[in-house]
This record gives C-alpha cells, sequence and structure tokens, in this order.
C-alpha cells in the first residue's frame, strides 16, 4: 500500500534537497525495514532523470562485523567503496533502525578503529561535498524502534517526524525555502561577529570564529533540517559546557557528559553514565578532543528531545556542539574519524553572547 | 539448516580466502541466510559486503525510467565487477510474476544496455579471476511456483543442495567424480544428436569443452555442458516445460534452427514475448549451450531454472550467450535456458553411438 505523505517526502529528498539532475548517479542507503520510503525516493529520482541504485544493509550483518571481524578486516577500505565514494553525485541516506541498542555491548575500541580506518572516505566524501560536486541528505524513517526511544506510538512518531520534515504542509518545498530565508538573515550577522560566549547552568564556554563561516541548515543536507553552524577556530575553545540530553552515538547512550576544554582541547571529560565509550571516542584520534561544529538548532517543530541527533540537535531552542571532524564548507580544519554531536538546551535561561552583546536568550535570536 | 547452508556456500561454493572481496547479493526475504553468509565469509577472512535489492524496485525501473536510463550502465557496476573476487547470488522472490506486465522492448533495451558488464563478468570468471555461486533462499513465492507448501519446499531445495546429507561438500565432491567421466566421454565426440519426441537435433562439438558443473557456480548444481559450434546446430527440438525469463512463462517453445540459426520459432503461450527475446540482439537466435541435468535428487519441474536445468534426466540448450570456458563464441545480451525432458525415450548420440538413454548417461 502506497503512502502519499512517503511521496511528499521523497519529492522533498529529490527535488529539493538534492536536487537530482538528469544523469545523476544516485544513491539511496538504507535499510529494508524503510523500504517505502526507499521505493517513492527510487520513483522520484528516476522521474527527476537520474539513475538511482540502492545500497541497502542488514543490521545484524553490521553487529556479526563489529563482533567477529578481525584486525585486518576492521582496518580494510574497499576499494569499490572507494569508487563510489569518488564518483557518487547524490546520496540519500535513510535511517531505519530495528533495534537502536544492537551495537551497545559491541567493544567501543574496536568501533574507533573502524572509524579511523574509514576517515578518509569520510574526508573525501565532506570534501566533495564541500567542493559542490556531491549532495548529500540524511532522514529518518519512522519506525518502532525509534518511536520507542522517543516514547511514543508508532503512530505519533510518524506525525512527529512527517511533522518536523514540514510534510504535514500544503507546499513543503516552499516551507523549506522559506526557513532559508530567515536563517540567511541570522547567518549574515553572525559572519561579521569574532568571539561566541555560551552560558546557561553548569556551562560558561567561549571560542573564536572569525574568519570562519555560519552555515545556513535549510533542509539540504539533513531532513527534517533547522540549524546554523560554524566550526569554531580549534584552539580557541575555553570552557566547560554540559549537555543536558544524552549523547547518542553509534547506537549508545552517554548520559550527563561534561567536558572542559583548554587551548581547544578536551582536558576533562566526565559522563554520568556511559563514561568508558566517552573516552574511548575522545581518544580514537588526535582530533576527537577538539570541537568540529557549533551550532544553534532552529526547528521550533521539533520540540521534544527523542534520543536522536537528527531531531534533537534541531530543537528550536537549543544549541550543539560536535567533537571531531569538522565540515569543510564552515572552514573548520579539524579532522577525526568521529564526529558527535551533543546537545544543550537554551530555553531556560541560556544566552549567548557575540563580542559581548546579547544575540540569543531562553531559546531564541534577539536580533533586529 | 541455514548455518550448514552458508558454511557449504562460502566454503565449497565459493572457497573464500583471506582477503577477498565477497559481495553478497540478494533482497531482505533472504536475510536469515544474507547473515549467516556474511558470517561465514568474515571468519574465513574474507570482506564480505552486502548487494541487496528491494521487491517492486525492477517494476518501477521499467515503468518509469526514459531511455536514457533503460540504457544507462553505472560505472560504479562496472568497477565493481572489474575487482570482486567473489560473488554469491541468493535469489529470495516475493512475487515471481512482478514484471510480467513490463514492456518486453524495455527489459530488452535494458539488457542490451548490461553486455559490457556482462562480457567482464564472463571474460573475469573464466580466467579465475571471479568466482560466482548462485543459490535460491526458499519463499513463499517460490513455492507457490512450485505448486508446494513452505515447508515442503525448503526440505525440496535442502535437499537438492544435499544439505540433508551429514557431509554435503562430500557429497558435491563425489557429484564431481561421477560428472568427470561424463564430461570425459562426451570430449571424445564430435557430434552430437538428441533425439526425443519431436525432437532431431544435431550439432557439432569438436574442440569445445565440457564442463563439470559440480555446485560451485550454482547450488544446487548437477550438469555437464558446453558451447555448442554457432553455426553448426540443425533440426528442432521442443521444450517439455514452460521456458522462464524475466519472470514470464513462455509454453510449449519449438525452436528449428539452420545453420546455427533459429529460423523458426512458435509457441503455444508467449509467443511474442518469444520472439521479442530472440530480436534481443545478433546472438540472441543462436546457441550458446547444450547441457545434461544429471541432480536425480531433484526430479520435479518447479518453474525455476536453478532446479529445472538440473533435473537428473532432462537435457537444456540456451538461446544467446556462451560461457566463454566452454570454448563458445557466441555473444549476446541475454542467455535463456529451455528445458526438454528425456526419461521417457529420450537419447544421446555421440557420433552416431547411444551414449545416453532414457535419462541416464550409459557410458562405462
Amino acid at each position: 500500500m502506497r503512502d502519499e505523505r512517503y511521496a511528499k517526502l521523497a519529492d522533498v529528498l529529490v527535488n529539493y534537497s538534492v536536487e537530482v539532475q538528469k544523469g545523476d548517479l544516485v544513491e539511496i542507503g538504507g535499510a529494508p525495514l524503510a523500504e517505502p520510503l526507499i521505493t517513492e525516493v527510487y520513483r522520484a529520482a528516476l522521474k527527476a532523470g537520474g539513475h538511482p541504485f540502492m545500497r541497502l544493509h542488514i543490521p545484524a550483518a553490521i553487529e556479526i562485523f563489529y563482533r567477529e571481524a578481525k584486525q585486518h578486516q576492521l582496518k580494510f577500505v574497499s576499494p569499490i567503496a572507494e569508487f563510489e565514494n569518488e564518483n557518487v553525485d547524490k546520496v540519500v541516506s535513510i535511517w531505519a533502525d530495528e533495534n537502536t541498542k544492537a551495537l551497545t555491548s559491541v567493544d567501543p575500541k574496536r568501533q574507533a578503529v573502524r572509524s579511523s580506518a574509514t576517515q578518509r572516505l569520510f574526508l573525501r566524501f565532506m570534501e566533495r561535498e564541500a567542493e559542490g560536486e556531491l549532495k548529500w541528505v540524511g532522514t529518518q524513517f519512522p519506525c518502532n524502534a525509534s518511536a520507542q526511544d522517543a516514547e511514543m506510538s508508532l503512530d505519533e512518531y510518524e506525525d512527529f517526524v512527517l511533522e518536523a520534515c514540514l510534510v504535514h504542509l500544503k507546499d513543503p518545498i516552499a516551507a523549506w525555502k522559506k526557513v532559508h530565508n530567515k536563517q540567511e538573515k541570522i547567518c549574515k550577522v553572525l559572519n561579521k561577529r569574532k568571539k561566541i560566549r555560551v552560558v546557561t547552568e553548569g556551562t560558561d564556554l567561549t571560542f573564536l570564529c572569525q574568519g570562519r563561516k555560519w552555515i545556513n541548515c535549510d533542509g539540504k543536507a539533513n531532513m527534517p533540517d533547522g540549524e546554523i553552524f560554524t566550526g569554531p577556530i580549534e584552539d580557541s575553545v575555553e570552557g566547560t559546557i554540559a549537555f543536558s540530553f544524552p549523547a547518542c552515538y553509534m547506537g549508545r547512550e552517554v548520559h550527563g557528559v561534561r567536558l572542559t576544554f583548554k587551548k581547544g582541547k578536551v582536558v576533562k571529560a566526565h559522563a554520568d553514565k556511559g563514561k568508558d565509550f566517552l573516552l574511548a571516542m575522545l581518544d580514537s584520534d588526535e582530533g576527537a578532543r577538539r570541537v568540529g561544529e557549533f551550532a544553534i538548532g532552529t526547528n521550533y517543530s521539533v520540540q521534544r528531545f527523542t534520543k536522536n541527533t537528527l531531531f534533537d540537535e534541531k530543537i528550536g531552542g537549543t544549541i550543539h556542539m560536535a567533537v571531531g571532524a569538522s565540515i569543510p564548507e564552515s572552514l573548520g580544519k579539524n579532522q577525526s574519524g568521529v564526529h558527535w554531536d551533543m546537545v544543550t538546551d537554551m530555553r531556560d535561561g541560556g544566552v549567548i553572547y557575540a563580542d559581548g552583546k546579547v544575540i540569543y536568550r531562553d531559546g531564541k535570536f534577539v536580533l533586529k | 539448516m541455514i548455518e550448514g547452508f552458508a558454511k557449504l556456500l562460502v566454503q565449497y561454493c565459493l572457497d573464500v580466502q583471506k582477503g577477498d572481496l565477497v559481495r553478497v547479493g540478494s533482497s531482505p526475504a533472504a536475510s536469515p541466510l544474507v547473515k549467516e553468509v556474511y558470517r561465514e565469509a568474515l571468519k574465513a577472512g574474507g570482506h564480505p559486503y552486502l548487494r541487496l535489492g528491494l521487491p517492486g524496485i525492477a517494476e518501477i525501473f521499467f515503468g518509469t525510467a526514459g531511455k536514457h536510463q533503460l540504457s544507462h550502465v553505472n560505472p560504479i557496476d562496472i568497477h565493481e565487477i572489474e575487482r570482486v573476487d567473489k560473488i554469491i547470488n541468493i535469489r529470495a522472490a516475493v512475487n515471481k510474476k512482478a514484471l510480467t506486465n513490463v514492456d518486453p522492448k524495455r527489459q530488452q533495451t535494458a539488457n542490451r544496455a548490461m553486455r559490457d558488464y556482462r562480457e567482464i563478468y564472463m571474460r573475469r570468471s573464466a580466467s579465475k579471476e571471479l568466482e560466482w555461486c548462485s543459490t535460491l533462499f526458499p519463499t513463499n513465492a517460490s513455492a507457490q511456483d512450485a505448486e508446494m507448501s513452505l515447508n515442503e519446499y525448503e526440505d525440496f531445495v535442502f535437499r537438492a543442495c544435499m544439505l540433508h546429507r551429514k557431509d554435503p561438500v562430500a557429497a558435491w565432491r563425489g557429484v564431481h567424480r561421477k560428472q568427470a567421466k561424463a564430461c570425459r566421454r562426451l570430449g571424445e565426440c564430435s557430434t552430437l544428436r538428441i533425439v526425443r519426441e519431436e525432437t532431431d537435433i544435431t550439432m557439432k562439438v569438436a574442440g569445445r569443452k565440457w564442463i563439470n558443473s559440480d555446485g560451485r557456480r550454482n547450488m544446487p548444481s548437477g550438469e555437464v555442458f558446453t558451447g555448442p559450434i554457432e553455426d553448426s546446430v540443425e533440426g528442432t527440438i521442443a521444450f517439455s516445460f514452460p521456458a522462464v525469463w524475466g519472470g514470464r512463462e513462455v509454453h510449449g517453445v519449438r525452436l528449428t534452427f539452420k545453420r546455427g540459426k533459429v529460423v523458426k520459432a512458435s509457441a503455444q503461450k508467449g509467443e511474442d514475448f518469444l520472439h521479442a527475446v530472440l530480436d534481443t540482439d545478433q546472438g540472441a537466435r543462436f546457441l550458446g549451450e547444450v547441457a545434461v541435468g544429471t541432480n536425480y535428487n531433484i526430479q520435479r519441474f518447479t518453474k525455476n531454472i536453478l532446479f529445472d536445468e538440473k533435473i537428473g534426466g532432462t537435457v537444456h540448450v540456451a538461446v544467446g550467450a556462451s560461457y566463454p570456458e566452454s570454448g563458445g563464441k557466441n555473444t549476446s545480451g541475454i542467455h535463456w535456458d529451455m528445458i526438454t525432458d528425456m526419461r521417457e525415450g529420450g537419447k544421446i548420440y555421440g557420433d552416431g553411438k547411444v551414449i545416453y538413454k532414457d535419462g541416464q548417461f550409459v557410458i562405462e
């Protein structure tokens, strides 16, 4: 049975987010569970004149890989994957887990070995993206595992996801263009500022962003979207930040994370739960202890924390920071196999200063 | 059973070695087997990766694609086929008739485009740079075609693969030895004549090689085949079973050959489709293969070529591409196997002598 809402979402992904053109090689990545959306994306990409192909995985195989692969296998990068990485024009990644905790008990050191082995691919991917050779969008297919994490029924969660993507509106593409215009104004102002200070309970953090670029996340690379971000000057981050929400990465949750920075580097890392995993990730390579991204979430259709970064980092009224790789288009220079976003709620008393002036208070921008 | 199946595929069929790039191609319906094959390939030191399709996608492709899309070959696929070491294809249909109403000309266009791809595939597999194996995971769709319950069908598939035997790998090695004898005898013949009701066809096979299909490339297997000398085929062959291609069935096919080429093709049902496929390209009217099925664990026609062409006591020929390792030289975008039952009165003559009768080889 076709669900027209997925056809509508596919239209946004294909014709707005990655703008499939005639002749594009379009990779659709996902798990079989996302079949209704994968099928519609395939159809839409074909209609747009592209050459869609699928890259599906089954979650059980990923688990087997992390548990049973020998070192030479963990470190292996397939020449086929490399070629694909170099030649694909558009990528639509559709996340759909059967169990978001399937990898919880996997040895984090093995995951870190894998991350650093594939870092080269990841960097090249981002480089091609920054150069405009490649467009990528990631989205979430509503499934029971994610609904469970979000503490919702599947029905409720479907509504949550599709509303966050603005698919409940008559013309979602027009709505995303509006988001773009609004955020563009904010980016323009911030691009002229040098120093940012973020203050909320347990948090007082400063960094420099002079010469870096604020990027407008308007539904092109993530669906849903709604954030602006930059790459702080790597050695300028100072102070402490406490994250209000559990930090989720590779199927794990780390609770009560608090990071203290000196000259840009994490010198103290605390967690109430999951500290081993946190430290293993921070130690996976040189860049993993540095900040690759600082961002402000602006999607006020997303109000709840659902243990899914795609949505959580967009919550209107939050900020987030990622340890690890910068996104090159922000002109950030940090390199790492890790990119781990962690989110802090600003809605209750949070303030952001730019060059000493308040620009954001209680979860909202206060720019003229 | 699934674990034993995976072991047979990885250790015997593909013989995965440390460092091998192993493509596991299938669809989600076969997840239980895909997962175990992935695990076994990893254990063998290979680098397995999945290539899963989804039911419904092919239909959308053939229904929606424009001309430039139908004839497009993805450069990533070409790169992959140049480099991959082992390929396992695990078929797992959920609807065997999903493509029945697709325009055969559109399928033909797509098929023609895949020619280069297929040629690389065949060249690399002939030179043993690439090992591949096709098998099937039992699903209700295939069971339905076979007119069995899923339970019966699982049993049928597992027996055909000899997974009911204590040591399936040893059993397949036994098949190899037995077939080696048949290949030797056939290799001594320069002309073959196949005779049965409504069928009398001759072909030259001198200088061509008989291949022992011992379960490495097809699981199950059990057949010996070669590529006849392309312009030597003369006479008529009637096929006892429906010929199935691209999800379509053509019933009562009869082909008449002159100087190797199909000059007359008739069918009781699906004749238009038969003609369309035979017109795919130059090579589609010539034989790429002649073969004898030897798997006596398979007795029934189940509308699935993987099993049907192996039925102990049948002969099949394929129009279209030859397998280069048999010495065959025919090239085409298609390779369509069609089967004739020899169990009742069928005979094969090798240089005038009976070497096969009523479904069995009669060689010392």
